[in-house]
């Protein structure tokens, strides 16, 4: 008995005098302790499978936020960005999100590129009523109290290129994208215009995300020879996509890859040769021409490299911690929070590099839709750009549901 | 009664109450740090399941983030049809009008709770009875295993309108047990989970050391001398994978219950292989060493991504490299080698006698 006595205190001895180690367990010490500092997060991946898009949304909004300290602050106090690598993957996404809003308690936390990581953060977010800006385009149908959304919803994309594809190239639409919600939910509300409009759908075709062998796909498109090829795919898939397609000498000048995913970043790796000729719908292109613009493109340049590109989703990621700023300098300094900072920004506008963006009271983003051709110098040349803002409806496809200031409506 | 089963006893009590009144001390009772203990703890009983089939029996199973991921998913269709009036709002967006057979009697809690138990036990065996039948073992255990892992996953991101695709399943309320809300960052669902692997360990510590531990050691050391001795292998092998894969299932659900949704990165090839090695790195002759490393490497990973935000994976794949060189049976191995170094110090004329005997 003594020895096993001995033995059950000594190894309780020692295993609680680990896990008071200081480093391993406590982290008490970093939480507010810097005074007047506003702390906000930053939760994009620098690391795993989508860090190559999602570092440049870091790059972008940490540049903003470096600006913005620069000349000053926010009624002369900084912003401290807390940096975390949720390593693309979403069980990290909602461990790190935890981490920013209850630890550290950030009044904001800037992060996410693929829905699935967005959705991660959002249990958090919600209970906790803090307030994730989130700045890719995304499928819509969502209509939280505490995400501020910067990118396009499927109306803002869809609503000019749909009639202007038809009148240009033809009726028939030719389906591809990823299997996942964003490009069903996409041609949902295609389909919605196609038929409004007198356009059909040949073929609807989903590859599983990271597919990189097209070629019965090309087969097929060889075969029902579409007007338009309507395309979803993102990331690496969309890179080999579109090498094929060029491979396979299809000419886009008949049947033009028109995409709502494919930006600069895309065009980079797919070499300026193989996407020329093709479509994108975004609300921002790299070679917009404003002065807001300009300024970002070659501020984002001299800081990473005269090679780095901007693209729809880093601008938004830039733009939307001006949005921030914007909405803190209405408030009291003394009454920051998350709500107030929400409540604050709707129907704040901003000269943004795509033009002046308006905060909608559904906490998405009105903005400026464009139509770019992509040329060889992995550019893309604006053809179209709408002629007012449009307002974002992430529920456009369905009837009967909005998404107003006090969240989902049914009618 | 062995020795052996002395020690494992006397550490499953220090590890029991450390856990359970030693970190929330530790921590302040902050809801925010239990919360994430919480979750090292949940992962640590998929770890010590996988060191009964691994350690105990011999059997590499690297689809063991399949069957965790049929337990998360089962919380996680209770959770979210309790969100929803009707139908969940991801089978409209899929064009899926009725609600799927499959997910009705999730309604029930009790229905879930045995369904996340058994249903990973049910496929589990079911694979392992036509490996073990077959006589399959090694590595190609290990290669079925992941094949059915990576097969299984693809599957289930396909069936988008049932299972929510690459998204997972979102938007969960919050469980209620016997009228109880169960509030992830609040002491007591810490006690809740820190409860489940307490006994997990203990019924794994019991079984470890039963007959039927036993047998299965012998099994791991030589299948067909135990064979030879009367035992159906393939019955043996299997039970233990039924068993494995319903305490895989098990922290599954209670892993939905820290996350608040499921993610099909539950059931993805690397998750499989972080579970591996939190079983090698605590040791995977025993259970409770097999849930320490568990605990232990997610509590680094934690610290060194605050610390080095950038460079964190590189440390701990280091790490791991450095454990697999030079501590191949991981802590545990460390502990009984030293323990066993102290012994012979302790008693340095057995030792002796020993080796001059052969001389004289």
């Amino acid at each position: 008995m003594k020895r096993r006595d001995f033995l059950g205190s000594l190894g309780a001895v020692g295993t609680a005098g680990m896990l008071s180690t200081p480093a391993l367990l406590s982290s008490a010490g970093r939480a507010l302790a810097q005074g007047n500092d506003i702390p906000v997060g930053l939760l994009f991946s620098l690391t795993g499978a989508v860090a190559v898009v999602e570092s440049t949304l870091h790059d972008a909004a940490l540049m903003a936020i470096e600006e913005i300290n620069a000349s000053g602050g926010i009624h002369g106090r900084q912003l401290r960005p807390i940096i975390e690598d949720p390593a693309s993957d979403p069980a990290t996404y909602a461990d790190r999100a935890r981490r920013l809003m209850i630890r550290d308690k950030c009044v904001s936390v800037f992060g996410s590129y693929t829905s699935a990581s967005r959705q991660a953060v959002l249990p958090v977010t919600e209970q906790r009523k803090n307030l994730y800006w989130y700045p890719t385009l995304y499928e819509g149908r969502e209509c939280s109290r505490n995400v501020m959304y910067g990118g396009a919803v499927p109306n803002q994309q869809q609503d000019d290129l749909i009639p202007w594809a038809i009148e240009n190239f033809g009726p028939r639409f030719y389906m591809i994208g990823n299997n996942y919600v964003y490009p069903k939910e996409e041609n949902n509300y295609c389909k919605t215009l196609l038929e409004q409009y007198g356009g059909e759908v040949v073929n609807e075709e989903y590859v599983p995300l990271g597919h990189s062998d097209f070629s019965s796909v090309i087969n097929r498109i060889r075969s029902e020879k579409p007007d338009v090829i309507f395309a979803t795919v993102v990331g690496d898939s969309d890179v080999a996509f579109a090498r094929q397609y060029h491979a396979a000498e299809l000419d886009p000048s008949k049947m033009p890859v028109v995409s709502l995913t494919r930006s600069e970043v895309e065009v980079k790796a797919i070499g300026g040769e193989a996407a020329a000729g093709h479509f994108s719908s975004a609300p921002y292109f790299m070679g917009h021409a404003t002065p807001e613009n300009e300024k970002f493109v070659e501020a984002y340049k001299s800081r990473y490299g005269g090679d780095q590109v901007t693209h729809f989703v880093s601008e938004a990621a830039y733009f939307q911690v001006y949005q921030f700023k914007a909405a803190l300098e209405k408030l009291d300094p003394s009454n920051i929070t998350p709500e107030t900072i929400r409540d604050a920004a709707v129907g704040l506008t901003l000269n943004a590099p795509q033009g002046e963006v308006l905060i909608d009271e559904n906490l998405h983003t009105h903005l400026w839709p464009k139509i770019g051709q992509w040329q060889t110098n992995g550019q893309a040349e604006v053809l179209i750009e709408s002629k007012e803002r449009v307002a974002p409806k992430p529920y456009a496809a369905y009837a009967g549901q909005t998404c107003t200031g006090k969240g989902l409506v049914k009618a | 009664m062995s020795s052996k089963f002395q020690y494992d006893l006397v550490a499953l009590v220090i590890f029991a109450l450390v856990v359970a009144f030693g970190v929330p001390a530790v921590m302040n009772y902050d809801g925010f740090e239990l919360n994430t203990f919480a979750r090292y703890l949940a992962l640590a009983i998929v770890s010590m399941a996988l060191s009964l089939s691994w350690g105990t029996a011999g059997l590499l199973n690297l689809g063991q983030a399949a069957t965790f991921g049929m337990g998360s998913y089962a919380m996680a269709m209770h959770l979210k049809l309790r969100a929803s009036d009707g139908l969940p709002d991801f089978m409209a967006w899929n064009n899926v009008e009725t609600l799927p057979w499959v997910w009705v009697p999730f309604e029930s809690l009790t229905f879930t709770l045995l369904a996340g138990l058994l249903v990973p036990a049910f496929i589990g065996g079911l694979i392992a009875i036509f490996m073990f039948r077959a006589r399959i073992a090694g590595v190609f255990v290990a290669i079925i295993t992941l094949a059915f892992l990576v097969a299984f996953q693809l599957l289930f991101i396909n069936q988008q309108g049932h299972t929510g695709g690459q998204n997972g399943l979102t938007g969960l309320a919050q469980m209620s047990l016997f009228g109880w809300i169960v509030d992830p960052y609040s002491m007591g669902f810490y006690n809740l989970v820190a409860g489940c692997l307490v006994v997990a360990l203990a019924f794994g510590v019991y079984l470890t050391h039963s007959k039927f531990g036993l047998i299965l050691r012998a099994i791991r050391e030589d299948a067909d001398r135990a064979r030879f001795f009367g035992y159906n292998v393939a019955n043996y092998q299997t039970l233990v994978f039924c068993i494995s894969a319903a305490l895989a299932g098990w922290a599954g659900m209670l892993y939905t219950l820290v996350l608040e949704f499921a993610s099909p990165t539950y059931m993805s090839v690397s998750f499989s292989l972080a579970i591996v090695i939190w079983c090698a790195v605590g040791g995977r002759e025993s259970v409770i060493a097999a849930a320490f490393g568990a605990i232990v490497v997610n509590m680094l990973e934690g610290r060194l991504s605050d610390v080095f935000v950038e460079g964190w994976h590189l440390i701990l794949g280091v790490i791991f490299v450095l454990v697999v060189m030079f501590m191949p049976r991981g802590i545990y191995g460390l502990l009984s080698e030293s323990l066993q170094k102290l012994r012979g110090i302790g008693r340095p004329r057995d030792h002796r006698d020993a080796e001059t005997f052969p001389n004289t």
